[in-house]
């Protein structure tokens, strides 16, 4: 094999044209981080919000139906009060019954103005009533304890640090604390973004309580938590039969299935922007081929007598694949290192956090692209290789 | 040496220990839009190992056909040719760059060195060719010093040296593989009189050593150091 000689006649061609070289590998680079950066954007997404619903991917939310016929309208809607549709309790019995054994949590929500002290601003925040009985089996408290009084509340974790609010705290409810005054027994653990309840900024209050305070006997909403998850279809199937057999008067969505379809859309916006960085990768494919083709140009005389003193077609050929080959694993190395230097701000500035850089799932971005970048300067490289390997020897000979 | 199917094994025994290349009725025509071109026109000739040959003829007479036919880095349109009794005429391309490679050297006008390679590399390139890359240095420097170029060149580049001191390059090249015929293309047509000269008494010692050359040439007193010249005219050996 006489691979070697060759591979230093690549090395040393790509050395004497260092400009051209680097200028090419730029592209190859600037390519590699496209690819790799937005892989590790699109991968941390999909990891921040599975972390931020994986505690609501085993429940049925029932909402009334909009557009449809409503049953009921309550009061106002807007601050103080009720949304305009509801579910009655008539309703809520059916939903319980079809979906036992698994658990089915009535909620009620609405927001409020409330005063956390003597002095200090109204804040608005969401407030949900929920069965004392019931909220063990939807919340994970962090501190202190669940409430079962009409006096008492819990608060959600954002909400007591951003208000300092603390076991003990009280919260004057309504406008001037029209409403009542409760005390927080518990600050419930971070549950981010759900589909279900919201609690992070919210308060949550006994039903008798919320009933009382706001005239209230209809449910904005019913969570049934479904105990084994191959059911979760099932469940979802049987209570639209029930409660949508003569008019659509609930929407059922099931959220695991809510999950996957926003998971898969994540995907498509994944692919999508990384096909982006793949196109920069292209370009730089094609300024790879340009060069390669420059050099097998101001090279062809030398082919001629490589070719007349015994080198074989596929040594050229390798020469100039060796050629193409190192631009693209040094701009590819280059490109993946410098994709975790993208990836980490691009991740700081659009996440807020860098903590899902260094999962598996995120570094393998970078070697797809490393891999893709490699590839892409293989393939540019291969017809100049392959017309150099082909010239004919006298006509090489011949040029000048 | 690639083997050579059956047939044509026959046809090389019958030539072994015969001339080093035998051109036998060799015709090439270059098939051209305005019509056919026939460069060489039933040419016949033997060189014997250990000569020094002279091709000589006017400007399109068939000079380039005949040292690229020799160099195996064309093939006849008809009539055959054996170099060392091993007939090209129906080689592909991979048997005749082995052929090139290992039987023939080649040395140009304009000395073709790689520019990218020092001189020891561009003496060793057609070994590693054969051998790999790990060939060492020790037959290249053999052979550099049978062409008379100062040791502290070894290291240098082409551009660093002198026309005379690339052509010895060259020919140490040409050598290296140890080959059966040594073709030179005008040798010293790029070179200055005196520096030429020198070319020319290396080559005569290579060939009172035992190198069979050919060399082509308008210089009438460079043919001068060949013992045989071969002139050619309109495609046809004249002399």
């Amino acid at each position: 094999m006489s691979g070697g000689i060759f591979f230093e006649i690549a090395k040393r061609n790509i050395r004497i044209h260092m400009l051209r070289s680097s200028l090419a590998m730029l592209g190859i680079i600037i390519g590699v981080v496209a690819i790799a950066s937005m892989g590790i954007l699109g991968n941390s997404m999909v990891l921040a919000v599975s972390e931020s619903l994986r505690t609501v991917g085993d429940s049925v939310i029932i909402t009334p139906h909009v557009g449809g016929s409503a049953h009921g309208f309550g009061g106002g809607g807007g601050i103080g009060g009720a949304s305009s549709l509801t579910i009655t309790e008539q309703d809520f019995l059916q939903i319980k019954r079809v979906s036992a054994p698994n658990i089915a949590i009535p909620v009620l929500q609405t927001s409020d103005r409330m005063k956390l002290g003597v002095g200090s601003d109204d804040i608005v925040a969401a407030i949900y009533g929920l069965n004392p009985d019931d909220v063990p089996d939807l919340l994970n408290l962090k501190e202190g304890g669940y409430n079962r009084a009409n006096s008492g509340c819990l608060v959600g974790s954002k909400f007591a640090e951003d208000h300092n609010v603390k076991v003990g705290s009280r919260i004057a409810i309504g406008t001037d604390g029209d409403k009542g005054t409760l005390r927080v027994t518990g600050i419930i653990e971070e549950r981010g973004m759900a589909f279900d309840v919201s609690t992070d900024s919210a308060i949550v209050v006994t039903r008798d309580w919320f009933g009382g305070a706001y005239n209230r006997n209809d449910y904005d909403k019913v969570v049934v938590k479904v105990k084994n998850l191959d059911e979760i279809a099932d469940v979802k199937t049987a209570i639209e039969k029930q409660l949508n057999r003569r008019d659509t008067i609930v929407d059922v969505m099931d959220t695991r299935k809510t999950m996957e379809t926003l998971f898969t859309a994540f995907g498509q916006i994944t692919t999508f922007v990384t096909a982006i960085g793949g196109i920069s990768l292209l370009v730089a494919g094609v300024s790879i081929l340009n060069i390669m083709m420059m050099s097998v140009t101001e090279r062809i005389k030398e082919i001629g007598i490589m070719r007349s003193i015994g080198a074989q077609k596929q040594e050229v050929m390798w020469m100039f694949l060796y050629e193409a080959l190192i631009l693209g694993v040094v701009g590819s190395l280059i490109g993946g290192v410098l994709s975790l230097v993208g990836g980490y701000a691009i991740s700081s500035m659009m996440l807020n956090t860098t903590k899902y850089l260094f999962v598996p799932s995120s570094m393998v971005n970078i070697v797809y692209g490393v891999t893709f970048g490699i590839i892409i300067c293989l393939i540019c490289g291969i017809y100049p290789a392959w017309r150099a390997a082909n010239l004919n020897p006298i006509d090489a000979l011949r040029h000048e | 040496m690639v083997p050579l199917p059956e047939t044509e094994q026959k046809v090389t025994a019958i030539m072994d220990d015969q001339p080093v290349m035998v051109f036998r009725d060799v015709v090439k025509i270059y098939p051209l839009p305005a019509g056919d071109v026939t460069a060489l026109d039933r040419v016949s000739f033997q060189v014997d190992r250990g000569e020094f040959i002279s091709v000589m003829g006017p400007s399109g007479s068939g000079k380039s056909t005949l040292l690229n036919l020799m160099g195996c880095l064309d093939t006849p349109t008809a009539g055959d040719i054996y170099i060392s009794g091993t007939r090209i005429g129906d080689m592909s391309d991979e048997e005749l760059t082995n052929i090139r490679r290992d039987r023939i050297g080649f040395t140009f006008q304009h000395f073709n060195l790689f520019p990218l390679l020092n001189v020891i590399e561009n003496v060793t390139f057609s070994l590693m060719l054969r051998a790999g890359k790990d060939v060492g240095t020790k037959r290249a420097k053999e052979v550099l010093r049978s062409v008379q170029l100062e040791e502290h060149l070894y290291t240098h580049t082409p551009t660093e040296l002198s026309g005379g001191q690339q052509q010895r390059v060259a020919i140490a090249r040409a050598l290296i593989n140890d080959p059966d015929i040594l073709l030179c293309d005008e040798p010293t047509g790029n070179l200055d009189s005196k520096t030429g000269t020198g070319i020319m008494e290396l080559m005569t010692e290579l060939n009172r050593k035992g190198t069979t050359i050919i060399m082509v040439t308008h210089d009438q007193n460079i043919a001068s150091y060949s013992n045989r010249t071969i002139r050619i005219s309109d495609g046809r050996i004249v002399a």
